[in-house]
């Protein structure tokens, strides 16, 4: 256990099924998010991470199971009343709003919430974290380098002022040298307090970086422990470490 | 800062008290187009080319719908091809609350017309509140189940109810034995906008009444269009534009959101029908043709979409060929010996409009800011950058580490 790490569950997902027509595509995940956590889900294509965060804002809705953020059931929530609730992302792929300025793209991270009166000091907030995001503050989203973007989809989530923080493949397509940054500013964001939830191909640096682990395959979680575990692991070395 | 972010800001900020300047000029001279038409149709070259008064209320109240259009398609980017749909219901709205269409009845509320009278007569500004509010209804009850569809196949089921409204009114003249709209031959005639007993339609002058009314009309609808534009509600709907699952996952409720819009664009369209019908004094089933949404989206792109000045534009140039443009050219081709009628050919020639426009001028006549910065600077669609150079460094990145 990490010592000193409050124990209490923000984030359980019970036993949750997702179907996608027929495609049975989640067949009963459970896992848990602690605050002050940085817990990352691994594993290939596939394998259903991504489902699973979708599941978690509402985009999916789960046929069976149960899914409860702070304790209450957010199971079958609209993605809007999930991000009021505190849940936000940073999607696959970034999904940035191209045409709009890289202020205008934080702004709508923002969306909703109801308090002006943070606003402006979250906004710095973020420029600190992300000195290059100010440099670019005026410039469309869709024109600039993809860890610029990356970096525009984490402030982005970090607007909402989330009690719990999705990233979904944060380092991919990205350059070396961005990768490590991206996760600097990930265990940063964990440190001033807000639990993460981290799906990951590359398991080595999510696994460096997380508390937890969770190791996906083919809709199920196959393996769960400490990331510090997980990464000594035989099977996970051999299968997501290209370590034989 | 980059010469992209100068540009940006040039665009939203700088030139902003030109703008003021020449909306506050074109707006002085449609207030005064009435008095100086005259003296403007006397003018060598472009004399014969200048439209009427009547033809600019027909121009404007086409405008109008344009501008509404362009909250669903320009804004949202929700593809609607059946926007006559609320033309119709505004303009039968008008046909029922002031017309004599309800003779069972007979009923007068602030009107000019006497309470023995046969039909329902309202005062004429109710019914374009209440059109426009009937409308709006209109729009979310076809909204709430056609807009969880996307892109293409929202665009197919518009295009159903834009048919099945002009259907509807057209054989309504028997619903269980009760005559709702009086079939092909439409509801006229319908109630002249009045002010006590001073009726636009006896006057002297009606033609300059019934204009600047859709002049203030107009007005009205820029006004709220650009301050919807800049609300939450309008960053929200660019954002839907944009990414409609980003958006979702930025709290944007998607529904909610579209249907607003659906709603809103409805209101516009509504009132200018009801405006429309008290001007020609009638309701008629042939004027709510599929040609008309196709013809107000014509409009909207040729302008730019969600570029409201754009859109102007565009309604105004589309509307002046419609009413008299092509009619006019035709009789000058005749007068010059070619046998030619362009009025025959003039949905080909709106289509070889918009063609050449998409050709030379993409994002429409006047741009909007976002498409006009991406014409400038272009946007990466595969924003996979760092990829493509197989992980190297970008410029940027060199410049700046």
């Amino acid at each position: 256990m990490n010592a000193g790490l409050p124990t209490e569950n923000i984030l359980e997902l019970d036993d949750v099924h997702v179907f996608y027509g027929a495609i049975h595509a989640l067949k009963g995940v459970s896992l848990t998010v602690r605050e002050g956590e940085i817990v990352t889900l691994i594993g290939a294509n596939g394998a259903g991470k991504s489902t699973t965060l979708r599941a978690i804002n509402g985009l999916n809705h789960a046929r069976r199971g149960s899914i409860r953020f702070q304790g209450n059931d957010i199971t079958t929530a609209t993605p809007h009343t999930i991000v009021k609730g505190g849940i936000a992302q940073s999607p696959e792929g970034r999904r940035l709003f191209p045409r709009m300025t890289v202020i205008e793209n934080l702004e709508m991270g923002a969306f909703q919430r109801t308090d002006r009166e943070n606003f402006q000091a979250d906004m710095d907030r973020v420029f600190e974290l992300f000195p290059r995001l100010y440099e670019r503050r005026t410039q469309n989203a869709g024109t600039m380098s993809g860890g610029e973007q990356q970096m525009c989809a984490i402030g982005r989530a970090l607007m909402a002022r989330p009690k719990l923080l999705l990233l979904d493949e944060p380092s991919m397509g990205l350059a070396p040298i961005f990768v490590e940054k991206i996760f600097e500013i990930v265990r940063e964001i964990n440190a001033q307090g807000t639990p993460v939830l981290l799906v990951e191909q590359n398991a080595l640096m999510a696994l460096d970086a997380a508390h937890r682990g969770y190791v996906m395959e083919t809709g199920r979680i196959a393996l769960e422990g400490e990331a510090a575990e997980l990464k000594t692991n035989e099977a996970v070395q051999k299968a997501y470490l290209g370590l034989e | 800062m980059t010469r992209l972010g100068q540009l940006a800001e040039e665009v939203r900020s700088g030139g902003r008290g030109r703008t003021y300047a020449i909306a506050a000029g074109l707006i002085l001279l449609a207030v005064i187009y009435p008095e100086i038409v005259e003296a403007l149709e006397d003018v060598p070259l472009i004399g014969d080319f200048v439209p009427g008064v009547d033809s600019m209320v027909v121009m404007i109240v086409f405008t109008m719908m344009a501008v509404g259009l362009n909250v669903v398609v320009g804004y949202a980017g929700l593809l609607d091809l059946g926007y006559v749909a609320f033309y119709a219901a505004g303009a039968y709205t008008a046909g029922w609350l002031a017309s004599q269409q309800f003779e069972q009845v007979s009923f007068s509320f602030f009107s000019p017309t006497h309470n023995d009278e046969p039909g329902i007569h309202f005062s004429m500004w109710l019914v374009l509140i209440i059109a426009g509010v009937f409308t709006t209804i209109v729009g979310i009850l076809i909204g709430l189940p056609t807009l969880r569809l996307r892109g293409d196949y929202l665009a197919i089921v518009t295009l159903g109810f834009g048919e099945i409204v002009p259907q509807f009114v057209r054989n309504g003249d028997s619903l269980g034995g009760f005559d709702l709209t009086n079939g092909t031959f439409g509801i006229s005639p319908i109630d002249s906008l009045a002010f006590g007993s001073f009726v636009f339609r006896t006057q002297s002058n009606r033609a300059e009444l019934f204009y600047w009314t859709a002049v203030a009309l107009l007005l009205f609808t820029v006004f709220c269009c650009i301050r919807l534009r800049d609300s939450r509600l309008g960053r929200a709907w660019v954002a839907i534009r944009e990414d409609e699952t980003a958006a979702a996952a930025m709290g944007v409720p998607l529904m909610r959101t579209k249907t607003w819009s659906y709603a809103i664009g409805a209101f516009f369209g509504g009132v200018a029908g009801a405006f429309y019908a008290s001007f020609k004094s009638g309701a008629f089933p042939a004027d709510f043709y599929f040609n008309i949404s196709v013809f107000l989206l014509c409009m909207v792109i040729l302008g730019g979409m969600g570029s409201i000045a754009g859109v102007i534009l565009g309604g105004m140039l589309l509307g002046y060929l419609n009413v008299e443009g092509l009619s006019t050219i035709g009789t000058k081709l005749q007068d010059g010996g070619l046998d030619f009628d362009p009025t025959k050919y003039q949905f080909g020639i709106y289509g070889i409009i918009v063609v050449v426009v998409m050709l030379f001028r993409p994002t429409g006549l006047i741009p909007e800011r976002r498409h006009q910065i991406e014409l400038a600077e272009g946007v990466h669609d595969t924003p996979f950058y760092d990829v493509q150079t197989e992980g190297a460094m970008t410029d940027r990145d060199r410049s700046n580490d």
